[in-house]
């Protein structure tokens, strides 16, 4: 028993951080037709940021995660303008095929760029918040954990309702069913690509975050 | 005489390597009604993505309200007060109904009175109120057809360019969808229709050019049209053969 609850708690806090990765991986699909290879680079980049602001600049939780959307934000919509938007609409190309070489690429430019930068030693994330919570005979909960489901979720849960009730957010749903009458109706898909590429690298790098804490170092890998 | 709101000159354009457009030479002025006809597979639709901006001109000039409009993008010219309602639906099949048709209202302009323009389109198509909620895949033929020509009235229209809207409807609805189309074009709004059915076409249209082999061959109005053997003939052929694309 004292088993599956441990496995159960480690699976919804594992899942959480993972889901947030899978949205943005399937929405940069469903819109973009990019299989997104950089998307990992950005949870590593989220794990140096959180690091940074942590250890570094001694950031409160909160800004942390701030700083790790912002930045995961600008690298995604950067990813997007050099190795994705020069490729939309040309003919004669596998589209798919060349975007996967392109964004891993680009996974290929942040790590190496990261290695040269911080070295490849390992830096311990600390924990946003300390702590932590016996949830049943033995088996613990740090409240980071709680902390990073509950950013999850609520990541999630914000991202829903922006794409149910929002213009920009109806936008990228219907983009993702049809291009093409979309732009009849006036979307802007030229930036609205980039902007969909920079939200999904965001959730990416908050996953960094907790994914950092979770394995107790940010690492170049 | 004004500046015709859309003149377009020795356009060609196609896809890829293959031309369809060879040289259409076209004008229509503020507020006209003018309908294309002409065999499927000569280039009705594809004059008609050409001018929204769905195909980028290979040769000519495209003036729409005076501006040099050639290569610009379609949510630019969407803009300017240009709606394509293209031909089938091209609905969003798993947004609801009513998110369909406030994609139709995606310019600020518009979105800021979402709410009023979609009760006129209920108002238009009260079975479309009914579905409200329901993902438009889960929708009838006719009532997809609606539901595409309500999406495009969610906006202010100068230039409207309907491709064949009658094509799979039941007679009745027809007659309704024909309704709404000739309540436009008898407001300001500027009409370019693609149309087989010519009870319709007469009723509608002062002008009539027909398209064949990519370009306007006869310009006309609709009874000098239907008493020139040639066109009548071809006219009523395509007709019969009437399935698919133009």
């Amino acid at each position: 028993m004292v088993d599956i609850v441990a496995i159960v708690t480690t699976t919804i806090i594992l899942g959480s951080i993972y889901g947030l990765v899978a949205i943005g991986m399937s929405l940069i699909y469903g819109i973009l037709r990019v299989l997104d290879m950089s998307q990992g680079s950005m949870v590593m980049v989220g794990s140096f940021v959180a690091w940074g602001a942590l250890v570094v600049a001694d950031f409160n939780p909160l800004l942390a995660l701030v700083a790790a959307f912002a930045l995961t934000f600008i690298l995604g919509v950067l990813t997007q303008l050099v190795s994705v938007q020069p490729l939309v609409g040309r003919g004669g190309i596998d589209f798919e095929m060349v975007t996967f070489i392109t964004t891993f690429a680009v996974a290929m430019v942040l790590q190496n760029v990261v290695l040269e930068v911080f070295g490849p030693r390992q830096r311990n994330v600390p924990a946003l918040v300390s702590g932590q919570v016996t949830v049943y005979q033995g088996v613990t909960l740090p409240y980071q954990s709680i902390a990073m489901v509950a950013v999850s979720l609520s990541l999630m849960l914000g991202f829903g309702i922006f794409l149910s009730r929002s213009r920009y957010g109806l936008a990228i749903r219907a983009v993702a069913q049809d291009a093409n009458s979309a732009r009849l109706m006036g979307v802007p898909i030229k930036r609205l690509f980039p902007l969909t590429m920079g939200l999904a690298s965001a959730l990416a790098g908050v996953a960094g975050c907790s994914w950092g804490h979770f394995l107790r170092l940010a690492t170049v890998r | 005489m004004p500046t015709p709101l859309l003149a377009i000159t020795g356009l060609w354009a196609g896809y890829q390597e293959t031309p369809i457009l060879r040289g259409i030479d076209l004008t229509i002025q503020e507020g006209e009604t003018v309908v294309l006809i002409g065999p499927n597979g000569h280039g009705k639709t594809t004059l008609l993505r050409t001018i929204s901006g769905l195909i980028k001109p290979a040769l000519g000039e495209i003036h729409f309200a005076g501006q040099l409009v050639n290569g610009k993008s379609p949510e630019e010219l969407t803009g300017g007060g240009l709606i394509h309602i293209p031909q089938g639906d091209a609905l969003f099949p798993d947004l609801l109904v009513e998110e369909n048709l406030l994609m139709g209202a995606y310019p600020r302009s518009a979105w800021m009175r979402r709410n009023e323009l979609r009760d006129r389109v209920y108002e238009l198509f009260p079975q479309l109120r009914s579905r409200a909620r329901q993902p438009a895949r889960t929708l009838s033929g006719g009532e997809r057809r609606q539901l595409s020509i309500g999406r495009g009235l969610m906006r202010e229209a100068r230039l409207l360019l309907i491709d064949e809207p009658s094509l799979g409807l039941a007679p009745v609805l027809v007659d309704s969808v024909y309704g709404v189309i000739d309540e436009i074009a008898r407001g300001k709004t500027t009409v370019l229709l693609v149309e087989e059915n010519f009870k319709h076409i007469r009723r509608l249209a002062k002008r009539v050019s027909v398209l064949e082999m990519g370009r306007i061959v006869r310009t006309g109005t609709p009874d000098e049209l239907l008493s020139d053997p040639t066109v009548a003939e071809s006219y009523l052929g395509l007709v019969r053969g009437a399935t698919s694309d133009g």
